[in-house]
């Protein structure tokens, strides 16, 4: 009965689907609750977004958003940090933050069957935090070893050198969120308290829950742990929109012994503001979003150069950015840099209908996939608040993908990609790259070695 | 503490006349199905000379087969809405996608493809190419990042020349470049096949279709000759000290030491992996706690077990030594925590706070159809039981203090150990004193 098929069976069409819903509620302080209930999901996650944009930094002091951030769970008004600890893992919980250029998310994870006790644990991080000298201090040293392994990794230098050479220095995404040795070293537990105090309050604040609510009144659980917080920190200031450089020009960073250069080629995009932000998504996918797509295709499977590398539109929440990122071998360094960007430049002429239609049924169909998780969810809301969209943002997209065309993909991608100029930055082993970039009419050489 | 809920998650299990063993675990809450395959061939299956094989058969089963041809793999299920892929370890290769579950025949079609009729497109050009993607994948992965050969170093000290752990599963590139495309093609016709596979199949489906489908895709590949076992690799703990001290470019001094365990699968290695993350788990672990927080000789401290199936597992802990710090410090404050819990024990209050993460961490790995589909895959493949994925929360949790006591005290020892070190190459007096200035 079994016979060998020797075509593709048809694939069935899929069920629709959209973002999950929320329950929305306030606390008894005002500050936004999103119940997230996904059922079957035991381990819930709860991420308290606090808007907080870098730019409240003072420039010389760049990076006490992070150390502020990292030092919460750091000992509070009632617990040491190692008593802050182990309450939170006792309960299975794991705790986390993160800092990006407009906001401050703060997270737990923990089964839900041990909720109340971890959030109330979370609240007492974010509300009560304690900011001792010592552990400030420690996390200052903490930061100093971890720039130190930052210069050391090849991706992250490139990411460095990318940012400094595609904003202006007004820009402060032009430098490290997370501070240089200079802005970092001055800090005490005096500023960090400081920034705190104006920065963090519920006003500025959201909170997700997302996981299996059967049986938990999740909101109330959240209204008991938050609903007393008080701050002076009113609202909070607006981004201000980016200032970059245009131009086509390469930036040559000196990595000595490295055996791969590591690339980063890019330039502006556009952010959630832009309705082509989904046509944009659709292009990245057909140039360098997969493994098929038209890099890789060359650069990966038919020449060898690399493991793989990998297009992206990304953007915060004013301003976005382009980027083509990967290793490849240093002995053929200038030649792949040379296909990307042929490959990146005659993508302008046109994507085709067919892998325009590819990529869209790709990008429509995984959504399921993206958001199986509770801890995704609250991922995804997290960040749609950060950059300032609804928190069902995803139904947007995917409706922005859903209506476009081949032009309009094409459209998105050339109003971008080449058209202010291409930033090449290249980390490798710079005496052997050099020669190999003469030739490659890629603007002005700036050469960091 | 509160008792975790008991898992229920449903298993249905058939093996085909091939031999095929076909699990299934229907979730109809997701619009979406998981495909996971384990093959029983890992890098412990590799002969001499033939390092990296496992690995490289990673790459070759998306170039296209009788049926498929190369990038078809990759563009087809990618069309139909899937997140794909396939990795290498000690004990076996698993190949997995999950998509809508409209797609549920194309990935079995795909998979069924590979595993029969792979050969008709392996030749010597799409060979040369994906050896060279592996080269870039090692210099990636392992070359041009700090520490990136620590791994490699500890299994070759760890365990004895030839012994299946012996060796990382990305092999030896002289191994892969020696390779004739007779050797590759023999490789696969020794280990793949239905009778060497477990297909499991999670998610949007019925378990009397997703079996129906199972046999329409895969009942016709013939069985292939019983695989030769891996190697046995039993044997017990270390019982000497063995180091390799690496002076090079590195950001920080950094230790790493290695400890042999028991087999994956017993109590005891449960009890073993809880007394690593006893001392290294979280920012409660003793290690953090002592070294990070308290004496802040180490700028951070990880850990931890890994569970094999060939006779024995072995088990690391890591320290990054603070600025200015001497790395010996490090050492020696990570040996006198290994000496202290196996010979005075652990508090119940700890036992139970890596016990309730241990809970954490497995109800987050089955949510997801994919995670659930992979373990499912595990637990068949290497112990015959799938069920065990309801059940493994209450094996850990009946762990008692003086199980992780007895296990600590014989695996994980100071006089037991392999260890590599990297230090900076440049002189350190100049930077101790800039240390000491800062306090």
């Amino acid at each position: 009965m079994s016979q060998v098929l020797t075509t593709p069976p048809a694939v069935g069409a899929p069920r629709p689907w959209r973002f999950p819903e929320a329950v929305t509620t306030r606390t008894s302080v005002g500050t936004p609750v999103h119940v997230f209930d996904r059922p079957g999901q035991y381990v819930a996650t709860v991420r308290v977004t606090i808007a907080m944009p870098l730019i409240a930094e003072p420039r010389e002091l760049e990076g006490v958003a992070t150390i502020m951030s990292r030092t919460l769970d750091e000992g509070t008004e009632l617990h040491s940090a190692n008593e802050f600890a182990a309450a939170l893992e006792r309960h299975g919980a794991a705790y986390g933050v993160d800092v990006s250029s407009d906001a401050l998310h703060v997270e737990i994870s923990v089964p839900v069957s041990h909720l109340a006790p971890a959030v109330a644990l979370l609240a007492e991080a974010i509300t009560r935090p304690a900011f001792n000298q010592a552990d400030v201090g420690r996390h200052v040293t903490i930061r100093l070893g971890e720039i130190n392994q930052e210069r050391a990794n090849a991706g992250y230098r490139a990411r460095e050198a990318f940012a400094s050479h595609l904003f202006d220095s007004s820009t402060r995404r032009s430098r490290p969120t997370a501070g240089t040795p200079d802005t970092i070293r001055p800090l005490t537990n005096v500023e960090v308290a400081d920034f705190y105090r104006r920065n963090i309050g519920p006003e500025r604040a959201e909170i997700l829950f997302a996981g299996d609510a059967t049986g938990v009144d999740a909101a109330a659980i959240i209204d008991e742990a938050f609903g007393n917080w008080t701050s002076t920190a009113g609202t909070a200031l607006e981004t201000p929109e980016p200032i970059y450089i245009p131009g086509n020009r390469v930036v040559l960073v000196n990595r000595p012994g490295s055996v791969q250069s590591q690339l980063l080629i890019g330039c502006a995009g556009p952010d959630r503001r832009d309705p082509g932000w989904g046509s944009a998504a659709v292009a990245n996918h057909v140039v360098g979003g997969t493994i098929t797509s038209r890099v890789d295709t060359v650069l990966r499977e038919e020449k060898g150069y690399t493991y793989g590398t990998r297009t992206s539109f990304a953007a915060p929440r004013k301003g976005g950015t382009f980027s083509l990122g990967g290793a490849v071998r240093t002995e053929v360094t200038g030649a792949a840099i040379g296909d990307a960007l042929r490959i990146l430049r005659e993508a302008r002429d046109g994507l085709t209908e067919q892998e325009v239609q590819e990529a869209k049924d790709s990008l429509i169909r995984t959504a399921p996939l993206r958001y199986e998780q509770a801890d995704s969810v609250a991922q995804q809301v997290g960040s749609n608040i950060a950059n300032g969209v609804p928190v069902d943002f995803a139904d947007t997209y995917l409706s922005q993908i859903a209506a476009t065309t081949a032009a309009e993909a094409t459209d998105a991608y050339r109003r971008y990609v080449g058209t202010d100029g291409l930033l090449v930055v290249v980390v490798g082993e710079a005496k052997d790259v050099r020669p190999q970039l003469e030739g490659l009419d890629l603007g002005d050489l700036i050469d960091l070695s | 503490m509160v008792a975790g809920m008991p898992l229920t998650y449903p298993i249905a299990e058939q093996t085909l006349d091939n031999g095929l063993r076909v699990v299934v675990s229907s979730d109809r809450a997701v619009p979406i199905v998981a495909v996971n395959l384990w093959y029983d061939v890992g890098s412990r299956h590799e002969p001499p000379g033939l390092t990296g094989f496992a690995h490289l058969f990673e790459h070759l089963m998306f170039q296209g087969s009788r049926n498929v041809a190369s990038g078809q793999h990759f563009s087809l299920l990618e069309t139909a809405g899937a997140s794909l892929n396939a990795s290498t370890f000690f004990d076996r290769t698993n190949y997995f996608e999950s998509l809508p579950s409209g797609g549920l025949d194309l990935a079995l079609w795909l998979e069924a493809d590979r595993m029969g009729y792979l050969l008709d497109a392996v030749n010597q050009e799409n060979l040369d190419n994906q050896r060279d993607v592996v080269k870039e994948e090692k210099r990636q992965s392992y070359d041009n990042r700090p520490y990136g050969d620590s791994y490699e170093r500890l299994v070759r000290l760890a365990f004895p020349e030839g012994h299946p752990y012996a060796h990382m599963t990305i092999g030896s590139m002289a191994d892969l470049d020696a390779a004739s495309l007779e050797d590759v093609h023999a490789f696969f016709r020794k280990y793949y096949g239905p009778n060497n596979a477990v297909l499991t199949i999670v998610g949007d489906v019925s378990e009397d279709d997703a079996f129906d489908a199972a046999k329409r895709y895969f009942g016709h590949l013939p069985a292939i000759p019983t695989p030769p076992p891996a190697p046995d690799g039993t044997i017990g703990p270390m019982t000497d000290v063995q180091r390799d001290d690496v002076e090079s470019d590195v950001p920080s001094d950094l230790i790493t030491m290695m400890f042999r365990l028991p087999v994956d699968g017993t109590p005891e290695l449960d009890a073993a992996g809880l007394a690593l993350d006893i001392l290294a788990a979280g920012q409660s672990g003793r290690l953090n706690r002592r070294l990070v927080r308290d004496e802040q000789i180490a700028q951070s401290v990880s850990g931890g077990a890994l569970p094999l199936i060939g006779g024995v597992s072995f088990g690391t802990l890591t320290g990054i030594a603070s600025d200015g710090v001497d790395l010996q410090k490090v050492e020696d404050a990570l040996l006198e925590e290994i000496e202290k819990l196996a010979t005075e024990g652990v508090s119940s209050e700890e036992l139970a706070t890596v016990q309730a993460q241990a809970e954490r961490d497995w109800l987050e790995q089955l949510a997801t159809c994919a995670g659930r589909a992979d373990e499912i895959s595990h637990y068949a493949l290497l112990f015959g039981d799938p069920n065990r994925i309801n059940t493994r929360i209450d094996q850990v949790q009946a762990v008692t203090v003086e199980q992780v006591q007895a296990a600590a005290a014989k695996w994980i020892r100071a006089a037991g150990r392999v260890q590599v070190s990297y230090r900076r190459q440049e002189a350190k007096s100049e930077m101790a004193e800039t240390a000491g200035e800062q306090e």
